[in-house]
């Protein structure tokens, strides 16, 4: 017993251990989902800033095109160079792009007012602009033909006249749309990185007079994007343990505290148990009310415990009510072997015969009986018999044939009168058609002589004149207790000193072993006849351990019964 | 095992008996017997594939054998020598009808 607790207390602190690790789990799922959502928030978010910051950087490029064409226009007609351009280049655009080429554009370029506009195109140029120029796009082949460029870098500068190939997803933004606002857009470029695009149109639905294209890095715009994440990783850090608090803290009250509930009762339902309780009402106590499957749970788990109460109940009922009828089959077996005669020798005094039976039913109590009694000084009744059926019903009814039988033969009458007599008074009042097999014979001691009535049972086997046992095919009558006009006859035959009879219900030649083979009569007289010469109470020790030694293992199915007389007559008195 | 097949025709009943009739199985046979019986004239035991009868299948044949004995006429037919057997040694030879 006691290792047995010492074991339970070691598996209760496996078990606590595993109410930690729900803890645990709802812990990390909630911080699994907190990183994944903010996650997915920083990139929104992410995204959000950049597109922010480059708006902002493409609304200084648009802004600082117009302000400087502005200035530009109260000085110089910058449209007056692009259309000039335009033409010139329209003349040669199919000639080779050489000095010669170039030198069309002398006009141009030694014009004052050009000249002035590059001066101021110089000085309005800012630091964070990567291309600041004045060009216009010749509609015809798609491509760009610069009017003034600013590049400060030497080698960098383009000389008006030269024609720039664009993209053809660029295009659209200078062909297409000379009137209404110049588009603003930002690409990446592997060569120059994020690059913020706009300009502005000189003239207004004319895309002809050229505009201002500005291109500005947007490196100074994303400067701000390292700040912006550490704080939002603080950000979401904080977030993920405050949501993972709550949401373990919710977790435990609404799933981990209900079910550790339910865990609880169920331990102190099986301590209780242990301890033999009978009603437990742990689950009944429960209240668990989060109106979810596990409220069900604890519900169901309370009508378990109110069907398993009742169930105990039931069995504890039936129990008692099965020993109950236990001791009454037993006490009913004893009542039932003592109406038997069960003394032997049976009758120490008499020395002209010795007699010797059994009974051992398959059931407590059964339906074979034997029996045997003086009628008077000279006459012994013998009865065998075997009633249909086993268990309490044969056994009532054997009781009653038993009684009235006993009746008729101590009246003296014939045994063929005793089995007529009893056959008429069973018959009248037996709707359930029971019956009883009877061999009945009454010997005269003085004399040898036996009178013998078969009612429908077993051959009897005698012994005679030393020459072994034989199987006596005997004349039958009908079963007792059927047909109570049922007539029988008797037969005689002499008993000499030393000779046996043998009787027997159908239980011996009928008993099975495993194989189902049955003991039969050829058996039955040959196990009589290995030992032929023995005591009435050894042939019937002999049959039994024959019986036994051919089934075996198998159950007792229905019951043995077994009689012997050796008449030894008056020569031995 | 045990199998009860009844085939009705008429006023005459046939009752072929299959397998064990035992303590067991006699239950059955008397169930089929009271629903069966009422209006019979002749009842018909095929007894060909019966194997065994014990004193409990005698108790529901001497059922049968009262109630037709009311209303008709009782015949057992191809009986085993197993049980034919039985039928000698209990006598109930004397009162069945046996083809």
């Amino acid at each position: 017993m006691g290792k047995k607790i010492k074991k339970s207390i070691r598996e209760m602190s496996k078990r606590e251990k595993r109410k930690n690790s729900l803890n645990a789990k709802v812990f990390n799922a909630a911080a699994v989902h907190s990183i994944i959502l903010g996650f997915i928030c920083f990139l929104i978010g992410l995204g959000m800033y950049m597109n922010a910051s480059m708006q902002d950087a493409m609304k200084e490029a648009y802004d600082k095109a117009h302000e400087n064409l502005d200035i530009v226009k109260q000085e110089v007609d910058p449209g007056k160079f692009s259309k000039r351009t335009l033409e010139i280049y329209k003349e040669h655009r199919s000639s080779k792009m050489d000095d010669t080429y170039y030198a069309y554009f002398d006009e141009i370029n030694n014009d004052k007012d050009y000249q002035r506009m590059i001066e101021i195109l110089c000085d309005t140029r800012t630091e964070d602009m990567s291309d600041y120029f004045l060009a216009v796009a010749d509609q015809k082949n798609g491509k760009l033909i610069i009017v003034a460029d600013t590049d400060p870098r030497p080698g960098h500068l383009y000389p008006v006249g030269k024609q720039q190939s664009v993209p053809g997803w660029f295009q659209k933004y200078f062909f297409s749309r000379g009137n209404g606002s110049f588009p603003r857009t930002y690409y990446f470029l592997f060569s120059r990185g994020v690059i913020c695009v706009s300009g502005a149109f000189i003239e207004e639905g004319n895309p002809e007079a050229g505009f201002v294209f500005v291109v500005v890095r947007a490196t100074d715009a994303l400067d701000g994007v390292g700040k912006f994440i550490l704080q939002y990783v603080i950000a979401i850090l904080f977030a993920i343990i405050v949501m993972g608090y709550i949401m373990t803290k919710r977790m435990n009250k609404s799933l981990v505290e209900p079910i550790n509930s339910i865990a609880d009762a169920a331990k102190a339902y099986v301590a209780d148990k242990r301890e033999g309780k009978i009603d437990v009402k742990h689950f009944s106590n429960l209240n668990i009310r989060p109106g979810d499957e596990l409220e069900n749970l604890g519900l169901i788990m309370a009508d378990m415990e109110e069907d398993l109460t009742l169930h105990e109940e039931n069995l504890t009922r039936i129990t008692a009510e099965k020993e109950r009828i236990g001791t009454e089959l037993s006490l009913a077996s004893r009542i039932q072997s003592n109406m038997l005669p069960g003394t032997f020798p049976a009758f120490p005094e008499r020395k002209d015969f010795d007699i010797y039976a059994t009974m051992d039913p398959a059931k407590e109590v059964g339906g074979d009986f034997y029996d045997f009694f003086l009628t008077d000084e000279d006459h012994l009744c013998i009865v065998m018999a075997d009633v249909s059926g086993k268990g309490v019903p044969a056994a009532l009814f054997m009781m009653a044939s038993k009684i009235i039988i006993a009746n008729n033969a101590m009246a003296g009458k014939s045994p063929a009168q005793i089995l007529s007599d009893t056959n008429k008074l069973i018959c009248s009042n037996n709707r359930e058609n029971m019956f009883v097999t009877v061999w009945l014979g009454i010997l005269e001691i003085s004399t040898g002589k036996l009178t013998v009535a078969n009612a429908g049972h077993e051959f009897p086997v005698f012994s005679k004149g030393g020459a072994g046992y034989e199987l006596c095919k005997d004349k039958h009558g009908l079963v007792v207790g059927l047909m109570d006009m049922a007539q029988y006859v008797e037969y005689e035959t002499i008993m000499k000193p030393g000779d046996k009879l043998f009787l027997y219900t159908d239980g011996i030649p009928e008993a099975k072993n495993a194989e189902g083979d049955m003991f039969g009569l050829d058996r039955l007289v040959d196990s009589l006849n290995k030992y032929p010469d023995v005591s009435a109470e050894q042939t019937i020790k002999n049959m039994k351990l024959s019986v036994d030694e051919f089934v075996k293992e198998s159950e007792q199915f229905d019951d043995l019964t077994m009689l012997c007389l050796e008449y030894k007559g008056r020569n031995d008195m | 095992m045990f199998n009860i097949i009844s085939n009705r025709d008429g006023d005459n009943l046939t009752i072929e008996l299959e397998g064990t009739l035992d303590t067991l199985t006699a239950p059955d046979l008397k169930t089929r017997l009271t629903e069966e019986l009422p209006g019979v004239k002749k009842l018909v035991f095929d007894m060909q594939k019966l194997e065994y009868i014990s004193s409990d299948g005698l108790r529901t044949l001497a059922y049968a054998y009262k109630k037709m004995s009311e209303q008709g006429s009782m015949v057992v037919r191809n009986v085993s020598e197993d049980v034919m057997e039985v039928f000698e040694i209990t006598n109930f030879i004397e009162f069945l009808t046996i083809e």
